[in-house]
């Protein structure tokens, strides 16, 4: 495997990951963001679902469709 | 580049009548438009989806089609790796920034930095602040200057003063509502152009199968190499537009701000957020870069010769019928004439907070500063057009890229620290954004030894982009240290102003307890009341007052039934005291407010609980 492809996908995500914790902790506290109320439990799915959306679809465009066309092995 | 004008008749008149179009929305608007509030904020009254098409339109500036198009044909589909970063924003975003500029009813980015730290920091802010969107004006303009100089043939200061001309006249005329509206025209427009392109470019090749086997294997990653090519490599595209770009355009970008402050409810930004960031912005990243990706398959293919700088014209011209080729033109034109309107407003509303209004003529009406306001953005327009022949000069052109690249980690810094770190002091706030611009500049001075060490291994072609990475963690490292050492303001003071006290600033928006209990909207007939004059109250019945699950004083939404006006006709009000059981379906409300909201007498409506 091709780390040089590999760290921009640590490096993007867990930076990211971390701005996400950041932003979330900023909400929790002092009951902004309240994890008891059914909308505010659907944003932070939302939120978690679109950071894996994102995730997965740069994952396939790294590991998977480069290869698609050119019958390469992975 | 091209040198001489590409299209025929038929697309110039396709161009024209765009032009005419969006000059005609736009002053349409003005009549919506009464009041400073209205003009910088749209009357606060707009739904999710309106504002989400706007901020794509703002984010996709003159000059996106044709370099995210030229790096799409020299690296492939990594070119939509800057679209991608914002949602990691996001929460800080909408959990933190939105609550408290939104229920603290903050100005302007300046006006924040007062209150939060002291009157120095906003008046250092004020000046980088406004001489960066000045600056962003006249860039704008040039490019598109530019643009239909290689496109029509045109001098490039033509271009930039039809331009200059139609933006201001149509802020000038209607505000903030003219710059949404005709931001979501030209949103839908550039997204139906780059698309449609992309989707003609599949039909031609005969399937994406097809297409996809004519580009190079290493032109089909989400990313480019970590390190390599120094120009563009994964680690300074990230750092520089990833961190510095996206963050400054999410925390300090005074059109974005105010763009979110149209919003009716500080809930609907989360809805906007989620379209604009997770739908919207990745299909404007396939929009603005496919004519590079097409046009590297054209050429593999044996189809086309072209340069990478024009390859989206000459995808796009190989691939449309005359006419269209006019339409995806007017595209082009769109994603100008909408970053520029947006900056355009942006300096009329700091000029007229930070300055007009607290330091030269304090106390006068609101009509005083409307009139100003819109004086402003024909100055602002003019300003940017001065700067065109200036920037003609690539030396200052540059320089002014560097400006930018030195004010923006500091001012982020600055308001990222202030708004989820309780500690960080007004002193030091001041020297993380003065502090941190001198170290900025002195490393263009001494790149070697103050940017060299963060460059990854990749040299001077790298600090372009690794400057941004020094300047963060230069500004961020003085913020920190002086905070130990300095006072912090007394935490009574910062209620409402930094993350966990979020609650207090929805407390001071309305005046007491926020009514969080989750509600319905009803649908009411309205009757005006001239009892109810000048107290911005509404009266509904209990039941309705129930299934809103709202109380006397709470703060309700009215307006259209006809969702796609996107609240246009609208109107924010308090609830009364319950009506008779008699009037159950009936809203009564005063003359004044109804007028707000362009409702008539027995008119339905949709009436729900903001707060």
């Amino acid at each position: 495997m091709n780390m040089l492809r590999v760290w921009p996908i640590v490096c993007q995500f867990g930076v990211g990951a971390l701005l996400c914790i950041i932003g979330i902790w900023c909400g929790l506290r002092g009951g902004y963001l309240n994890l008891k109320i059914a909308e505010d439990r659907r944003f932070v799915v939302i939120l978690v679902a679109g950071f894996l959306l994102m995730l997965a679809i740069v994952c396939i465009f790294t590991f998977l469709a480069p290869y698609w066309a050119n019958g390469e092995p992975l | 580049m091209i040198a001489q004008a590409i299209g025929g008749n038929l697309d110039y008149a396709v161009m024209l009548c765009y032009f005419i179009a969006v000059l005609g929305f736009g002053l349409y608007f003005g009549r919506y438009t009464t009041t400073t509030k209205d003009f910088f904020f749209g009357g606060q009254r707009f739904s999710w989806w309106l504002i989400s098409f706007s901020c794509v339109a703002t984010v996709v500036g003159s000059y996106s089609f044709i370099k995210y198009s030229t790096v799409g044909f020299k690296h492939g589909i990594c070119s939509t790796q800057s679209y991608l970063n914002d949602w990691f924003w996001m929460p800080i975003l909408v959990l933190v920034w939105i609550p408290i500029i939104y229920y603290m009813k903050i100005q302007s980015i300046p006006e924040y930095l007062e209150v939060r730290f002291d009157k120095k920091t906003r008046i250092a802010a004020t000046f980088i602040i406004l001489l960066y969107l000045i600056g962003y004006i006249g860039i704008n303009l040039i490019t598109l200057g530019r643009t239909l100089h290689m496109l029509l043939g045109w001098q490039v200061m033509t271009g930039a003063v039809i331009t200059a001309v139609a933006v201001g006249l149509y802020v000038y005329i209607g505000g903030q509502t003219a710059v949404i509206m005709t931001d979501l025209v030209q949103g839908i427009i550039l997204l139906i152009a780059g698309l449609g392109l992309f989707a003609a470019a599949i039909y031609h090749f005969g399937g994406f199968g097809e297409f996809w086997s004519l580009l190079p294997q290493e032109h089909k990653y989400a990313f480019s190499d970590f390190n390599a090519p120094p120009k563009f490599s994964f680690v300074g595209i990230y750092v520089q537009d990833g961190l510095a770009n996206t963050g400054a355009l999410m925390l300090m970008h005074q059109g974005f701000i105010m763009r979110f402050l149209s919003l009716k409810s500080v809930k609907d930004s989360r809805r906007m957020v989620v379209c604009w960031i997770l739908v919207l912005a990745p299909l404007a990243a396939i929009a603005t870069s496919c004519g590079g990706w097409i046009a590297r398959a054209l050429v593999n293919n044996g189809e086309l010769t072209t340069e990478a700088s024009d390859s989206f014209v000459k995808a796009a011209h190989f691939l449309c019928s005359p006419g269209i080729f006019g339409f995806v033109l007017a595209a082009l034109t769109a994603a100008l004439m909408s970053t520029a309107d947006t900056l355009v407003n942006a300096v009329s509303a700091i000029f007229v907070n930070d300055i007009w209004r607290p330091y030269v003529k304090p106390g006068s009406s609101d009509k005083h500063y409307l009139r100003v306001a819109r004086i402003t953005s024909l100055c602002a327009a003019g300003l940017g057009l001065a700067l065109v022949p200036i920037f003609m000069k690539d030396t200052i052109y540059g320089a002014h890229s560097m400006f930018t690249a030195a004010v923006t980690p500091p001012v982020l810094t600055a308001i990222f620290l202030g708004i989820i770190w309780k500690r960080y002091t007004p002193a030091a706030a001041f020297v993380t954004i003065a502090g941190g611009a001198v170290l900025i500049g002195l490393s263009f001075i001494w790149p070697d030894a103050l940017v060299g060490p963060f460059d990854f291994g990749m040299g001077p072609d790298s600090y372009k982009f690794m400057r941004a990475l020094f300047g963060l963690l230069a500004a961020g490292t003085l913020g920190v240290s002086v905070t130990w050492f300095t006072k912090p303001k007394p935490e009574a003071k910062l209620k409402g102003l930094v993350a966990g006290t979020q609650i207090d600033a929805m407390r001071k928006f309305k005046g007491c307890q926020p009514n969080l209990k989750p509600g319905g909207k009803v649908r009411l007939q309205t009757k005006l009341d001239k009892s109810l004059a000048g107290k911005n109250v509404v009266i509904v019945s209990q039941p309705a007052l129930d299934k809103m699950a709202a109380e006397l004083g709470d703060l309700l939404y009215a307006s259209h039934i006809r969702w796609w006006y996107g609240g246009l006709r609208s109107v924010h009000v308090k609830a009364g005291p319950p009506a008779g059981s008699d009037q159950s379906e009936l809203i009564l409300i005063s003359p004044e407010d109804a007028a707000t909201a362009h409702f008539t007498e027995g008119q339905q409506v949709v009436v729900e609980k903001i707060m």
